[in-house]
């Protein structure tokens, strides 16, 4: 697919307030974004407490500033198993509905501007089978897959690897 | 929110307390209290309901309160003697006010009481006793108009009482002195025809500032401190208060002018307003002493300027002391005249001090009826808690970096360490004081439904009350409520026989119910007990064995059969009614009391009655617990739940089939399970402790753990709140490492083991 844009930032008639402002963070070698609105802080990793017989992408609980709260593994999410969290791993703290959770994801990358016309609503993949993927930005080289969080969140790991649909994609 | 609307949440939540006072008085009365303090509070509750009802048009509320208040005055006024007084009938009318308060709150259409209110009119009409010239003097407003100040209602509402009464007067009536403009004030009217008593006229000049409401303080509260058998006639100056255009509710414009006969000093008279009025708001002014005719027709204002002369203020006293049968008739010093205190001293005879304490002992109960508390958010007393919780928990964290630096550092940080930490606790066990609250505001609910529970059952029902003052964590306030309701209803339904069957038991007709609430071993304890029939044992042991409860040759202790009443879907009544004997009342309390931490008890005696005893936590905030290790996992179990540890080599461990483990612990058999197992915990376990917790159905269980960590209080934080119910655990904590642990329920444990084993159980969802 030669789907490659060459500019970061769109110049297209889009009036400014269609533009979405988006926080993208890896996973491997795959790119995912959300919303920055949704982003409440961003914090290096911090040893959980499992709970038991949880999803398996539910790392456990931790304290943030004495409000307890769930970290979910992003990697188990899209079925590429667990995650080795070390110093470098980061938590994405995100407000969902009306909850605060974490997600363990591998680095922060960036934020970028994007038109709300160049979202691409999600292939319909048959491996996405839990929505996962709200829709695809293409940024230069990579692609961005915008997640939806609620469904990161409600659905258990993910058995059917993501991974090659995003990289066909 | 606007203005107004918070200013009606205020007159509502108001209400709630004034509603509370009124029963408590009516109730107090109706058991035989003949205080007329108390009929006086009950009036005054009702007054002020009705002041600021008035105030926000709810014309049904103000129409009943009158109707009710005026039957009240009657006993006020003597008209009616308070033993005669039909007090069953004012409680009634308190329930009605209290529904027509929560009608207006919610805007709802109010159910309209001719009947109460037509009893109502009927009280003091049947017996015109004689003297009721003091409540003639006051004719009571239209029913629907505003009412006149009232007394002791909080500052706001009690302000714009005031205000109304102001532009009711003004508009009313011409400038000069009128009626004392409220309707009610007994001490205006008091007939002098009494044989004059020796004592001297003085003319009392009350000139307020405007901000007399906004210092919480209101004329009838500055008045009050006049003994009422001293005033001969009271007048209020209403020519300051402006047009209604330029009015701000918050002044106040009126002006007082007091004869008084009284023996007290004019030094006495001024202590009296120490506490409400500035010494430039009010004047007081001895008339000429006809008896005494060598003192020459003189005036002394008390609020003598500092600049006064010296020997002025020496003469006058000298005058004063020459006067003097009064015992304390030496002019103290104002703080102002403060220059001259030596000479005055001089001439003056010691002061009796006694006499100068009297008045200022009064100070207490004065200030007392004033504004001693604040109202808070509840939130933000939430936020407050939640904040002492985390430097908890930064304490403990602290605590332990410290131990681990070199031991010269080390041992200069202690002493610091260990200050903080007891300012620590001390600060939480403070900001919990805060969120504590008497278990009155549940109690108080009780009598009402005891005496509509009376009506429907047709028993006479006496209801006691004791230790309403006992203060608990606002968690557990909120818990109580449904509990202690199914407890009475319980009691009157199954436990209090009707009079005729009481009085073929040889027991009096009336039946008692008896609340009480104390603290023991830090816990609330609250017992309800009846004198009724007892728990019908015979009858109960049958419902369970048809029910297969109890095996059918099963014997059973008499205590064992009692608690048999917690038992699911028992009910002894012979007829299901609307009040209980549905069979879930007894159970749903254990449940609910036992999901708090709690505990209830019963104790009967045949024909004697019943005691309910619910014992519960002060607090669902913090909790003393074990912490406890497994594998890598550390987990917290409440103290409250466990029986006794010990180590797993002492106990013999049995296999049963299934793969359950049971161990022998006095003389039971007790199943075992395996905490890591259960849990899923991971790392390496070697499992060498064995915890003897009590479950919720008052069985023993062990659990084997591979260490104690240690106990401690910990802070529980909810896991509902950003994650969902997990299986096992009622909640979290944090350690002084930071980490979660989780808060162990035993039962909840339990059922989790369960899945695990043949018998999966229904209610038991597993994430995932």
């Amino acid at each position: 697919m030669t789907l490659q844009l060459g500019e970061k930032h769109f110049s297209s008639a889009q009036p400014e307030s269609a533009v979405r402002r988006i926080v993208t963070f890896r996973v491997g070698d795959r790119t995912f974004g959300i919303d920055v609105g949704m982003v409440r802080e961003i914090k290096g990793w911090q040893v959980t407490t499992p709970l038991p017989h949880a999803a398996p992408h539910v790392r456990g609980v931790l304290n943030l500033r004495g409000v307890i709260l769930a970290v979910y593994d992003l990697r188990t999410s899209i079925g590429l198993g667990v995650t080795d969290a070390t110093a470098t791993h980061v938590i994405v703290v995100v407000d969902v509905e009306d909850k605060t959770a974490g997600l363990l994801v591998d680095s922060v990358s960036d934020i970028v501007d994007v038109p709300v016309s160049a979202v691409r609503p999600a292939p319909d993949l048959e491996r996405d089978e839990h929505g996962l993927i709200e829709g695809l930005v293409l940024l230069d080289t990579e692609i961005v897959a915008l997640l939806d969080l609620a469904a990161v969140i409600r659905e258990g790991g993910a058995e059917t690897p993501l991974a090659r649909t995003t990289r066909a994609a | 929110m606007d203005p107004l609307a918070e200013l009606k949440q205020t007159f509502f939540q108001e209400c709630e307390e004034l509603l509370g006072a009124l029963e408590q008085k009516l109730q107090a009365l109706d058991e035989g209290s003949r205080e007329s303090e108390d009929v006086n509070a009950a009036f005054r509750a009702i007054h002020s309901i009705k002041g600021g009802a008035g105030a926000f048009g709810c014309t049904e509320l103000v129409a009943f309160a009158h109707v009710f208040e005026a039957s009240l005055d009657h006993l006020r006024s003597g008209r009616v003697a308070i033993e005669d007084a039909p007090f069953g009938l004012f409680l009634r009318c308190s329930d009605a006010v209290a529904d027509l308060v929560s009608a207006a709150r919610n805007d709802e259409p109010a159910r309209p009481r001719p009947d109460l209110l037509e009893a109502l009119e009927r009280v003091g009409q049947a017996e015109p006793v004689a003297a009721a010239p003091a409540a003639a003097a006051s004719a009571p407003p239209v029913p629907t108009a505003p009412a006149p100040a009232s007394d002791d209602a909080p500052p706001g509402i009690a302000a714009l009482g005031n205000l109304l009464a102001m532009v009711e007067a003004k508009s009313a009536a011409p400038v000069k002195p009128i009626d004392d403009g409220w309707d009610d004030e007994p001490v205006a009217a008091v007939a002098p025809a009494e044989p004059v008593k020796a004592g001297s006229e003085i003319c009392l000049r009350i000139t307020p500032d405007r901000d007399l409401f906004r210092r919480v303080i209101e004329p009838r509260v500055v008045l009050a401190a006049l003994p009422s058998e001293d005033i001969v006639s009271v007048s209020c100056d209403l020519s300051h208060v402006p047009s209604l255009e330029e009015l701000d509710v918050t002044d106040c414009w009126m002006r007082f002018a007091v004869n008084l006969h009284t023996q007290m000093s004019v030094e006495e008279l001024h202590g009296k307003f120490d506490f409400t009025l500035a010494t430039e708001e009010f004047e007081i002014e001895a008339m000429p002493e006809p008896a005494n005719d060598d003192a020459a027709p003189f005036a002394f204002v008390a609020a003598v300027d500092a600049e006064v002369p010296q020997s002025v203020a020496a003469d006058l006293s000298a005058i004063l002391a020459k006067l003097g049968p009064a015992p304390a008739a030496a002019p103290e010093p104002v703080p102002v005249q403060a220059p001259a205190p030596a000479p005055v001293e001089a001439v003056a005879p010691p002061v009796p001090r006694p006499a100068l304490r009297a008045p200022a002992n009064d100070a207490p109960a004065a200030r007392q009826r004033q504004a001693v508390s604040v109202r808070v958010d509840l939130d933000r007393i939430d936020k407050l808690m939640n904040l002492v919780g985390e430097i908890v928990i930064t304490q403990s964290m602290l605590v332990e970096c410290v131990r681990s630096l070199p031991y010269d550092v080390y041992a200069k940080t202690a002493e610091g360490i260990l200050t903080l930490s007891r300012q620590t606790r001390e600060l939480q066990d403070h900001v919990m004081a805060v969120r504590a609250q008497p278990v009155k505001a549940v109690f108080q609910r009780m009598p009402r439904l005891v005496r509509e529970l009376a009506q429907t059952l047709g028993k006479e029902v006496r209801l006691v009350l004791e230790g309403e003052n006992t203060e608990v964590d606002k968690t557990i306030i909120e818990e109580l409520a449904d509990p202690l309701t199914h407890m009475i209803r319980n009691s009157m339904d199954h436990g209090l026989e009707t009079p005729d069957e009481r009085g073929a038991a040889g027991k009096g007709p009336e039946g008692t119910i008896q609340l009480t609430a104390e603290h023991r071993a830090g816990r609330i304890v609250i017992s309800v007990t009846d004198d009724g029939r007892g728990i019908n044992r015979e009858k109960l042991l049958g419902k369970a064995r048809s029910r297969g409860l109890v095996g059918p040759d099963e014997k059973l202790a008499p205590e064992e059969i009692d608690q048999l009443i917690f038992a699911a879907g028992l009910s002894t009544a012979e007829a299901v009614s609307d009040i209980s004997g549905r069979g879930v009342g007894m159970d749903v309390v254990r449940r609910n009391v036992e999901s708090l931490g709690g505990r209830i008890s019963v104790d009967s005696e045949p024909g004697r009655g019943c005691k309910f005893t619910l014992a519960l936590p002060l607090t669902l905030a913090v909790l003393e617990g074990m912490v406890i290790r497994c594998g890598d996992d550390r987990y917290v179990i409440p103290i409250a739940s466990v029986i006794e540890t010990q180590h797993l080599a002492n106990t013999p461990i049995e296999h049963l089939t299934f793969g359950q483990e049971v161990l022998r612990w006095r003389g039971e058999v007790t199943p075992l399970y395996r905490l890591g197992a259960v849990m899923g915990s991971s790392g390496q376990r070697d499992e060498n402790i064995i915890i003897i917790a009590e479950t919720e159905r008052g069985g023993n269980v062990g659990i084997a753990v591979d260490e104690i960590v240690g106990q401690q209080q910990v802070v529980v934080k909810s896991l509902e709140a950003n994650y969902g119910a997990v299986n096992g655990a009622s909640a979290a904590t944090i350690l002084g490492d930071g980490l979660v642990a989780l808060i162990l329920d035993v039962d909840s444990m339990l059922r989790l083991a369960a899945t695990g084993s043949r018998q999966p159980v229904p209610e038991l969802k597993l994430a995932g």
